[in-house]
């Protein structure tokens, strides 16, 4: 767009010209409106095109998802399945050794509290250490390095 | 005898040294208005809000650069020098000596250095872009529409400043008002004017934001009067919902797009974008928040109070001061206007389903102007909600203006 703008040099103006001419003012004026309708009339093609196929994706997704769904519901509506789950619901969570029953009733107050803000039911299935965790060396020296100053 | 004669010369010395002298010197009456105004644009900001980030900031500016004798803010330092650089050996009428600034120049000289080699405005659209959510844009594409017709504005204002005969660079700097985004006009007329203008930066940005504080109350008329009861009744569709993807790709297809369109436009296009990706990518909270807070509040001191300074009596109580106001005002109602007819014309290919009001808001004064819309909305149907709406083109006209400030600066050479 810069070279096509460079090749018709009537278009550019010094910034001490004065005393334009009709025929400069209707050109910069045309040029700036086609311009500036060209980049964005752009953008709303690239943004239409994108949005549609994410939402084509989003779609099959959401299909997926409910027909897997309502696979799950039909088998449980079969009889067996549902007391399982009750029965998985009601279940203790699997503790990994080392880790005390205060931390385990902390964790599980957090999740019982954000279950209630948001309205879901949550059950806490297993606690355990995460791998990858970092020493207590590491964690201070990143807590050093990061603390707001 | 002697000592009380050593004394008064004294005291008669430093009295025609101080200040207060200076408001007797020629000219001096010209900063006692000035201070006036400062003195109420202070009160505007202050009791009234209207925009007090700003204005507070660029009125206390306005103060200190008037006070006779400060020398915090030197005019003299910034008029452009002809100067024939060894290396290039071709004429340069546009320079300014910074090794003179760095030596002998105020405090607000320095400050002013952000403003004059454009670095302040692309940071403010920094932290913009790291403060907006382009999720009912890219939900609703076709708003970019609304944002560039908004855009008419700046381009049929140029023709009003090109009629009064001024330069080029005052037709641009005084069109790009229209945009309704102060750190747009602030960059383009930082890029354009020069000493031979009869108009300054100062001028400029005083207008611009001016007009961004007046946005509820110059909008709302012509909205009515372009509109029927019956347009503005329209009540529009829920949008779809964004994936976090799609808010990832917008802000770099939006700069590699711009940027290769109109380069002039990448450093405002560019750092908008670049916010809007550390905002979205979650992975840099702590910089898009400091973005949006500390950089963007540290840079507004630096601005506001910077282009305060540069609105010297000499410079702002003229004639060109008032063509300025006129030309801004018109500027700015074409924009709305264009936006709004837009908006009926959408309305009416759309069969009724787009509100036109919400074209309004494609000059990008964001986010006021969307706002406005949901106000004139409401008092139609009060359980009308266009704010989202109206976020699309509100979004969309502050990268439609970076595009026309690009326009403008490749067309007006310096």
């Amino acid at each position: 767009m810069t070279d096509l703008l460079n090749k018709a040099p009537e278009l550019m103006l010094k910034g001490t010209d004065s005393n334009l001419d009709g025929g400069t003012i209707a050109s910069v004026v045309i040029t700036g409106v086609v311009v500036v309708f060209i980049a964005l009339i752009l953008l709303i093609l690239f943004v239409s095109i994108y949005g549609k196929s994410f939402d084509s994706i989003n779609k099959k997704k959401d299909a997926k998802a409910k027909a897997e769904a309502e696979a799950k519901l039909i088998e449980a509506s079969k009889g067996a399945a549902v007391p399982e789950a009750k029965v998985a619901v009601n279940e203790p969570p699997v503790v990994e050794d080392g880790i005390s029953d205060e931390t385990v009733a902390v964790i599980a107050a957090a999740i019982a509290a954000m279950g209630a803000a948001s309205g879901k039911k949550l059950a806490l299935r297993s606690v355990r250490t995460a791998k990858g965790a970092r020493s207590a060396w590491a964690s201070a020296g990143i807590a050093e390095n990061t603390r707001p100053f | 005898m002697g000592i009380i004669e050593s004394f008064l010369d004294t005291m008669a010395d430093l009295a025609s040294q101080s200040g207060v002298a200076g408001f007797f010197a020629d000219g001096g009456w010209k900063n006692i208005i000035m201070i006036l105004i400062s003195f109420l644009f202070m009160y505007l900001a202050i009791a009234k809000g209207f925009e007090p980030l700003l204005l507070l900031p660029i009125s206390f500016g306005m103060l200190l650069t008037n006070l006779p004798f400060a020398e915090m803010y030197h005019p003299e330092y910034w008029e452009y020098l002809e100067n024939v650089p060894e290396r290039t050996g071709e004429l340069n009428s546009h320079f300014i000596d910074y090794s003179r600034i760095l030596q002998h120049g105020g405090l607000l000289d320095i400050l002013y250095m952000g403003v004059k080699l454009q670095i302040y405005p692309p940071l403010i659209f920094l932290g913009i872009g790291a403060m907006t959510d382009f999720g009912p844009l890219i939900a609703n594409p076709k708003s970019f529409l609304l944002g560039a017709a908004a855009q008419g504005g700046i381009f049929f204002t140029f023709i009003g400043a090109a009629l009064l005969n001024m330069s080029a660079a005052e037709c641009g700097s005084i069109a790009i008002i229209g945009g309704a985004d102060g750190p747009t006009a602030i960059y383009v007329s930082s890029k354009l004017l020069s000493k031979t203008d009869t108009i300054g930066v100062g001028t400029i940005a005083l207008a611009a934001y001016t007009y961004m504080a007046l946005v509820p109350i110059i909008q709302p008329p012509i909205m009515r009067a372009l509109t029927t009861k019956k347009e503005r009744s329209v009540v529009m569709g829920q949008l779809r919902s964004v994936s976090k993807i799609e808010k990832l790709i917008f802000p770099i297809l939006v700069t590699v797009i711009i940027s290769l369109m109109v380069p002039s436009a990448a450093p405002l296009v560019g750092m908008l974008m670049f916010g809007n990706l550390l905002k979205e990518s979650g992975c840099c909270d702590r910089i898009a928040k400091t973005a949006q807070n500390e950089l963007m509040n540290i840079i507004t001191i630096f601005l506001g109070v910077s282009v305060g300074a540069t609105t010297r009596a000499d410079k702002i109580l003229t004639l060109s001061f008032g063509k300025v106001i006129l030309l801004g005002v018109i500027a700015f109602s074409i924009g709305t206007a264009c936006g709004i007819l837009l908006g009926k014309l959408m309305y009416v290919i759309s069969k009724g389903k787009i509100n036109p009001l919400i074209g309004s808001a494609g000059v990008s004064a964001v986010p006021m102007a969307a706002r406005v819309s949901q106000k004139v909305g409401q008092e139609e149907v009060p359980t009308n909600y266009l704010l989202m709406h109206a976020m699309g083109p509100n979004v969309a006209g502050v990268i439609g203006s970076a595009v026309a400030a690009g326009v403008l600066l490749s067309i007006v050479q310096v």
